[in-house]
């Protein structure tokens, strides 16, 4: 399963980087200057990932075009927004390496460090 | 013993809490309050083993006293009583038993639903972040403006970090929050706060589940904290947490004594203790005070 996985990464990376809808032709003819993959290979991941919901799809003839249904950037604010969700109803991070605090905290943390640095130059 | 036990779920977390809130032996903490909760589990499963063993009996002999009425022979009132203790220990025997099914269910439904968020969570990362260069296998890098790193336990596991952090922390910072956030995995303290949480959620009037799930979190922190320590040095991650905390950058120090100092007022003023607390602790300081003063009295009177 490993491996699948580094090639959605590698795929979606591709798609991302594409202005246009790609079809798996495409994708794979770039891919195969790179490394030994199958075509089926690529037919598939990309498969897999339409139905995940990262690409929407457009049949063109007989082949597909693929698009990516988000941009990186708004999947990392959602992944951003379900990480630092407050003991909402997901759960999927059990613990962060610093709790996250609210602005009052976050600026008295700050003030505390300032008046350090301050006493260390002073 | 199985109600000594379950009484014990509820004084036990405010001892347990008062010895293992400083931190000072992280493990030991989390191994005390994993026992706690281990044995009120047990206790619990005894307890309920031995009321349906108690139902099952009495559920029997009643068949038997019906039997024998219908059958038609002079019923002793000791066994009408006896009857009426048997349905009341099959009834409750029957809801404690279907109780703790549910518990059990909504237990293993939530871990499940958790486990695939988490799951979820970890295959997006993997492919909206980039490895992180120079770094191991499981650590990516997530565009974000708010600096944050956590770890995602299961299989690969994930250590995920935002660009925004990587932009705040030295290299040797970065090093200690990966160190940290390695010992949570490797200790596999996932398991730990998963299973606390979930207690919590479906027994929120336990104070040991409760109580023991924050604890266990901040325990588990403590100990990842000490690896990284170990690791990286106090210093580094100490800077590296309040880095991370107040998203300003900061070099790596030694630590002088006038930082501690502050540090030591800053805990104080953030500790200010209740009211009942203040005024015992007055009146002991009091106390010891007037002693102080009439002890030369004291001794000249008893030297008379």
């Amino acid at each position: 399963m490993r491996g699948f996985g580094d090639l959605e990464a590698v795929i979606m990376h591709r798609v991302w980087g594409h202005a246009a809808p790609v079809t798996v032709r495409e994708l794979f003819d770039e891919l195969a200057r790179e490394r030994a993959i199958a075509y089926t290979t690529v037919m598939t991941t990309m498969d897999n990932l339409y139905r995940k919901g990262w690409l929407t799809r457009v049949k063109e003839g007989k082949a597909y075009r693929y698009t990516a249904t988000a941009s990186r950037e708004e999947y990392s604010a959602r992944l951003m927004r379900e990480a630092l969700d407050d003991g909402g109803d997901t759960q999927a991070v059990l613990s962060h390496f610093v709790a996250q605090m609210d602005g009052e905290e976050s600026e008295m943390l700050r003030a505390v460090v300032r008046r350090l640095a301050q006493r260390r130059s002073g | 013993m199985s109600g000594y036990a379950m009484a014990a779920a509820w004084w036990v977390p405010a001892l347990l809490t008062c010895l293992t809130a400083r931190g000072i032996s992280p493990r030991l903490g989390l191994a005390a309050w994993l026992t706690a909760i281990a044995s009120a589990l047990g206790a619990a499963a005894a307890a309920l083993q031995f009321l349906v063993k108690a139902a099952v009996a009495g559920w029997s002999s009643l068949a038997e006293v019906v039997c024998r009425s219908v059958a038609g022979h002079a019923c002793a009132p000791t066994v009408y009583q006896n009857a009426a203790l048997e349905f009341t220990l099959g009834g409750v025997a029957l809801v404690a038993g279907l109780g703790a099914a549910a518990a059990a269910w909504r237990l293993g439904r939530n871990a499940a639903r958790a486990q695939r968020q988490t799951h979820a969570h970890a295959m997006a990362v993997r492919i909206t972040g980039r490895k992180l260069p120079g770094g191991d296998d499981a650590a990516v890098v997530l565009e974000a403006p708010q600096p944050v790193a956590y770890c995602l336990a299961g299989r690969p596991a994930t250590i995920v970090v935002t660009t925004a952090a990587l932009d705040l922390l030295l290299p040797a910072q970065l090093d200690a929050v990966l160190a940290h956030e390695r010992a949570h995995l490797s200790s596999r303290h996932h398991l730990l706060i998963a299973l606390t949480r979930g207690l919590a959620v479906v027994f929120p009037a336990v104070p040991l589940f409760s109580r023991g799930a924050d604890s266990v979190s901040r325990l588990a922190e403590m100990c990842a904290d000490d690896a990284a320590a170990r690791r990286s040095g106090r210093g580094t991650l100490i800077t590296a947490l309040l880095t991370m905390a107040t998203g300003v950058a900061m070099p790596v120090p030694a630590l002088g004594a006038s930082a501690c100092a502050v540090t030591l007022r800053v805990q104080r003023l953030m500790e200010a203790p209740g009211r009942g607390r203040h005024a015992r602790y007055c009146l002991a300081l009091a106390i010891v005070m007037i002693l102080l003063a009439l002890a030369p009295a004291a001794g000249a009177l008893a030297g008379r």
